[in-house]
């Protein structure tokens, strides 16, 4: 199988590391608007990653292209590689680029291929656990997704964006606007991040989950955020962004019915942002590659089988875990 | 400076100290300790996942 993977920054480079990790991945082609950041990660990956250049419309013969580009710069490629036939694997978070690539899912299906919309960290993972929590629930009623933390640089401008945007949530089966930065929670993510603030921002995860959960009437996501972070969201980035973030997690809160009875269940799991997107969008590119992805346009919540992508991903070194509230003894 | 004036302010001095003993005194009666800071979380298995 061979790969183009377009972005090398902090997660584009990890998921060209984890493809050509894989056993039946031959050749990983890589695409940067700065040619040498590409050349550089493909000298640490050895022989059988090259570089390209060009744009969209010169993208090569492969299996699955994996778009790991800032947002709303990956509508153009992921045209080009469904006119191609190539499967698409879209790591964006933005509202408008997840929008934008769920409108490909006539000309994907046409064509026989899938593309897979918000396959990262969050969302990503995040429409995984949900699915993967949900089996316990005879009706989910809802689902509140938390993240904290970010990749690259990259990652850090859209988390600056997402906090001044307008927050998207799935409320009472109606789609309710809500400014970013409001709506404060204080809400538990697995250790080592635990007790973080969480806002509401402009995150993609209720417009990726709403189509797999019909009877879901409240779905909402929330960033962990700093009072700095939050007073300086509508000015323009006064420092450059870190070259990666440290460690961090998301979370999935589900309120469902079992059995005619309430019940709450909280998966999660921490992990370096960049690296636990890049493990699933790995894993979604080798999952697109062996026919296990129908053909169209969705997030991971419509179309994976939520215990063997997990399982791939534990693979993978991502460790999962479920809050059940009973303190640990330490021994 | 004229009595009244200094009424208030003698007044308003005598306020805040009972309000800083009435404060102090719940601080110390108020004894509801540190809630948990960590823990509650399990790391789940393949069995976990595949059960």
């Amino acid at each position: 199988m061979k790969a183009a993977v377009v972005g090398c920054g902090a997660v584009g480079a990890r998921v060209a590391r984890q493809l050509l990790a894989m056993a039946t991945v031959d050749e990983v082609v890589l695409y940067d608007s700065a040619g040498e950041r590409a050349l550089a990660v493909a000298r640490a990956l050895g022989d059988n990653a090259r570089v390209e250049d060009g744009g969209p419309d010169e993208l090569p013969p492969v299996d699955v292209a994996v778009l790991a580009t800032p947002a709303q710069s990956q509508l153009q490629w992921a045209k080009s590689a469904v006119r191609r036939g190539i499967s698409v694997v879209s790591l964006t978070d933005a509202i408008e680029d997840v929008q934008l690539l769920l409108g490909l899912a006539g000309a994907a299906r046409a064509a026989g291929v899938s593309v897979v919309v918000g396959a990262g960290f969050c969302p990503g993972l995040t429409c995984v656990l949900a699915r993967f929590a949900a089996e316990r629930f005879d009706v989910v009623d809802e689902i509140h997704v938390a993240k904290s933390g970010t990749g690259g640089p990259a990652c850090a401008r859209q988390h600056h964006r997402a906090l001044s945007g307008a927050a998207l949530d799935w409320r009472d089966n109606a789609w309710v606007r809500r400014p970013g930065g409001s709506g404060r929670e204080l809400l538990w993510f697995p250790e080592p991040v635990a007790a973080r603030d969480c806002y509401r921002a402009a995150l993609a995860d209720a417009l990726l989950l709403v189509p797999s959960f019909p009877h879901a009437t409240r779905i909402t996501s929330r960033l962990s955020a700093t009072r700095r972070d939050r007073m300086t969201a509508r000015f323009p980035m006064l420092r450059p962004p870190h070259p990666e973030g440290r460690t961090g997690a998301v979370r999935v809160e589900l309120r469902g019915r079992r059995e005619g009875t309430h019940d709450v269940s909280v998966v999660g799991v921490t992990e370096r942002t960049a690296v636990g997107a890049a493990a699933v969008a790995a894993t979604a590119a080798a999952w697109s590659v062996a026919g296990r992805f129908p053909a169209g346009a969705s997030g991971l919540a419509a179309i994976v089988e939520p215990r063997a992508f997990l399982t791939d991903l534990m693979d993978r070194g991502i460790r999962i875990s479920s809050f059940d509230g009973r303190p640990r003894r330490e021994v | 400076m004229p009595r009244p004036v200094l009424t208030i302010v003698r007044r308003a001095l005598a306020a805040l100290g009972l309000a800083g003993l009435v404060a102090a005194g719940l601080r110390i009666r108020g004894t509801g300790g540190v809630p948990p800071q960590s823990g509650g979380w399990r790391e789940l298995t393949k069995a976990d996942i595949e059960s």
